[in-house]
């Protein structure tokens, strides 16, 4: 079982190096067809032909596409992603500084969606049709249809600037104070998991009320098992790996849409950075927030599909 | 309750900071320590002066280097800097007195031969986007340890407003020399000196204890913090995590005026919302359509609709508390939409004509877009927009691609005058896309108005320049930018200034 299980992660290990550099190129063509000149911006104004022709020639932009991306990938490949095109900052660096807040937010939203999802989910499902299942429902579907920058505001104006109960803006290191990186990280967090909150409740649901009406849980019954332990013993252990998969595809979801919570909060994280890198045209930045943001999405789904494994021996190598 | 906490912490911890860098007991400093929180719309492009290109570095930039000449807040006319007094003895000679005993933040005097690097790094390094500031310099030399000698190719008696942006923004030359350079670790002479920054999201600087003018600057530290959507910077300052917010937008002065714990500080500016024109081909190589242009836009009601009434309708680059300012322009360019379809008829096209336009994509200068498109088209003037980034639409426009026939943008503005109306409207400035002249008087208007030396006789040479733009309708200003800032209750002396990039020197905290 165990060599499977370690089979199945190399193989999809090995699919890592093919989508990163799909990602890559990708985001690297996307930004070299959009119109405009880097070279020109960076060169300033007044700039002479030949000093807009030095600034290309010294940032390798007069060389072809296909070489500018070899060069970036052969130096991405030894941990080099080079450095900002306009604060001149290592990209590395600013991606280890980053990182950790959106990681935090969004690893808070996550918690907040399984913590409050999952109960929601098995109550609905267990009074399927009653009112309970029909105010859950609603509730969920409120969830899905809320903007998350919107909640946000709202979040902002009740519980920072009416209350000043929880910070407005901002965010801290987790390592450094994690009382106030938790505080800072609370709203967002909560804005985050509204959708998150109500994926998990209809995807669960759904899920419960099929395996509620298959056969081996009406022979539970009718052997005279409780409905406690049927449900708490056979039929959440069934909706483990549709569970799985929600939270797999919300981790990643929630990655990307930090982008607008981050600019609500006032946060630094890899969505304020890869915003202002777009703007900026600062490709080094945008390659390597992308080189990184795949790298996690990769790493989750390949944490998700040995979680598979684990919880349904079926899933085949 | 847990945001003070907060505050108080955060102060301790600066406080401690600036113990070790000044040397001075611990817990003297940290009971006195002071920290001004600013927010600040965007990251630096880099802090070196001289190689940097974003107007809004500026903010960042001036807290850490002191310039050779500064300039009165409301006026903009110049003032003693690092340089006391300066003088064109001949019209091609300017001669620098340096205060003495001013030192850069590593110990080493900021002096004549500093200044002389400095100078000359501007015109020399290949990198430099300062070039057109100092084009007019041949040379350099140094008079003793407190004197400069610069000679000109031809009379510029801007060079001292010059100066007072990043051209006369002295750098350590032995930070210069170090492989680091001073692009992430700026050594200057200001009033506070570097201590760390993290890309888009903190700037944190601490007081030059050696600072050259006593008793300034007030505040122990100054902290940026970088929150790029204007809302949300407001959002911190209401809720105390930051102390200034500026620059915001007009709609946002509501928030402001609702909130009980903000002051609302407001002044005019130089950043002007315009058409760029280019003059080369058309229709804007012809003056009834460019006329035409300017007629047909009601500059009140755009003010109304975009701006919330606030900002100053305009017809030149010159707002009305600027000291070369001429009242007899501020009607030139009435709304007068009849007067507009005249102009076109006579031009040929009396059903109107259409232009492409660069335009931004934000949400504001979408609005000012639409209410633009809403009334050029009722004369029948028609717009086609495309809309991209302020650096890609810069490039594209006055880059060599030279794409379009407009440019709805906004002209930020420069410390003395003759900048802003060499470079727009000179044959071989740079935002005179074209590089056409089309008015045969300019290049020595222009002339004149960099050779006088006293301001009223420059008053008058700009009176000359200003109307040769109006009447040739060379672009199409629309409005003045309102200064909007808003500071919490520990605020106190913050002024704004006419060139809208502010300083903090001589802010105080209650």
């Amino acid at each position: 079982m165990m060599g499977k299980r370690v089979r199945l992660a190399l193989r999809r290990a090995a699919q890592v190096i093919p989508v990163l550099i799909l990602a890559t190129l990708v985001v690297f063509l996307l930004l070299h067809l959009v119109p405009g000149d880097p070279a020109v911006t960076l060169a300033g104004e007044n700039a002479t032909e030949e000093h807009i022709a030095e600034i290309r020639h010294f940032y390798g932009f007069d060389q072809p596409l296909a070489v500018q991306y070899l060069h970036w990938l052969a130096n991405a490949a030894q941990g080099d992603l080079s450095h900002s095109l306009i604060s001149s900052e290592s990209v590395r660096t600013s991606i280890l500084q980053h990182f950790p807040a959106t990681l935090l937010i969004v690893g808070l939203a996550m918690l907040l969606s399984i913590a409050v999802g999952v109960p929601l989910g098995i109550l609905a499902a267990t009074h399927q049709g009653g009112p309970i299942d029909t105010a859950v429902t609603s509730l969920a579907s409120l969830g899905v249809a809320l903007p998350n920058f919107w909640l946000a505001m709202i979040l902002v104006g009740w519980f920072a600037l009416q209350l000043n109960l929880l910070p407005a803006t901002g965010a801290a290191a987790l390592t450094e104070d994690p009382v106030s990186a938790l505080r800072h990280a609370i709203l967002p967090a909560v804005a985050l998991s509204a959708g998150g909150i109500a994926e998990v409740v209809r995807q669960l649901r759904s899920a419960l009320l099929e395996v509620l009406s298959s056969q081996f849980v009406r022979t539970l019954y009718a052997k005279g098992l409780p409905p406690r332990l049927i449900l708490w013993k056979h039929v959440l252990r069934n909706v483990g790996v549709t569970l799985l998969t929600v939270l797999g595809i919300l981790f990643n979801r929630l990655l990307g849409a930090t982008v607008v919570v981050e600019a609500v909060f006032a946060i630094p994280g890899m969505g304020s950075l890869i915003v202002q890198a777009a703007i900026a045209k600062d490709f080094p930045v945008v390659q390597g927030v992308v080189f990184a943001m795949v790298l996690v999405v990769i790493l989750t789904n390949l944490l998700i599909d040995v979680l598979y494994s684990m919880l349904d021996p079926r899933v085949s190598v | 309750m847990m945001p003070m906490n907060h505050l108080r912490r955060r102060d301790v911890l600066l406080g401690s900071g600036a113990a070790v860098l000044t040397g001075a007991a611990p817990r003297q400093v940290q009971a006195a320590a002071t920290v001004l929180r600013v927010s600040n719309r965007a990251n630096p492009d880099g802090l070196d002066p001289a190689t940097g290109i974003a107007g809004s570095d500026h903010v960042a930039l001036y807290p850490i280097y002191a310039t050779l000449v500064e300039w009165d807040y409301a006026t903009l006319k110049a003032r003693p800097g690092i340089a006391e007094e300066w003088s064109f003895p001949d019209p091609l000679t300017m001669v620098l007195k340096l205060r003495s005993g001013v030192l850069f933040h590593d110990g080493t005097p900021c002096d004549a031969a500093a200044v002389k690097f400095n100078l000359e790094r501007c015109v020399n390094e290949p990198r430099s986007s300062v070039k057109g500031d100092v084009s007019s310099i041949a040379s350099v030399e140094t008079r003793g340890t407190d004197q400069v000698v610069v000679h000109l190719k031809l009379p510029n008696t801007a060079l001292p407003l010059a100066l007072s942006d990043r051209s006369g923004m002295m750098i350590s030359p032995k930070a210069l020399a170090s492989p680091n350079g001073v692009v992430r670790n700026p050594v200057g002479a200001g009033p506070w000196k570097f201590v760390s920054w993290q890309d888009n999201a903190r700037i944190v600087l601490a007081r030059n204890e050696s600072y050259f003018k006593p008793g300034f600057p007030r505040i122990d530290n100054l902290e940026f913090t970088i929150i790029p959507e204007l809302n949300t910077g407001l959002r911190s300052v209401i809720a105390g995590e930051n102390d200034i917010v500026f620059r915001v937008e007009p709609p946002q002065k509501v928030v402001i005026d609702r909130a009980k714990n903000l002051t609302l500080v407001m002044g005019p500016t130089l950043y002007v919302h315009q058409f760029f024109l280019n003059l080369s081909h058309p229709p804007f190589d012809n003056l009834k359509l460019r006329q035409a242009l300017n007629y047909a836009i009601d500059r009140e009601a755009f003010n109304k609709a975009t701006m919330m009434g606030l900002a100053e309708p305009t017809n030149t680059l010159l707002p009305k508390s600027h000291w070369a300012h001429d009242p007899s322009l501020d009607a030139a360019y009435p709304y007068d939409p009849a007067q507009a379809r005249r102009l076109m008829a006579e031009a040929g096209v009396g059903n109107g004509f259409e232009f492409n336009v660069l335009g931004y994509p934000d949400q504001t200068a979408q609005q000012r877009q639409e209410v633009l498109i809403e009334q050029l088209g009722k004369v029948g003037i028609r717009m086609k927009f495309t809309r991209a980034s302020v650096g890609d639409s810069s490039a594209m426009y006055f880059g060599p691609e030279k794409r379009g026939d407009a440019l709805l943008a906004a002209w930020t503005g420069r410390p003395d005058p003759s900048s802003s109306y060499s470079q727009n409207f000179a044959k071989e400035g740079f935002y005179n896309t074209g590089h056409v002249q089309l008015v045969p008087e300019m290049p020595e208007a222009l002339a004149a108005a960099q050779s006088s030396v006293d301001l009223d006789q420059r008053r008058e040479t700009f009176r000359r320049v200003q109307k040769l733009v109006v009447d040739n309708a060379l672009f199409c200003p629309l409005v003045f930018d309102p200064e909007i800032d808003a500071h919490g209750p520990r605020v106190k002396n913050y002024r704004p200034n006419l060139l809208g990039k502010p300083k903090f020197d001589e802010v105080e905290l209650a």
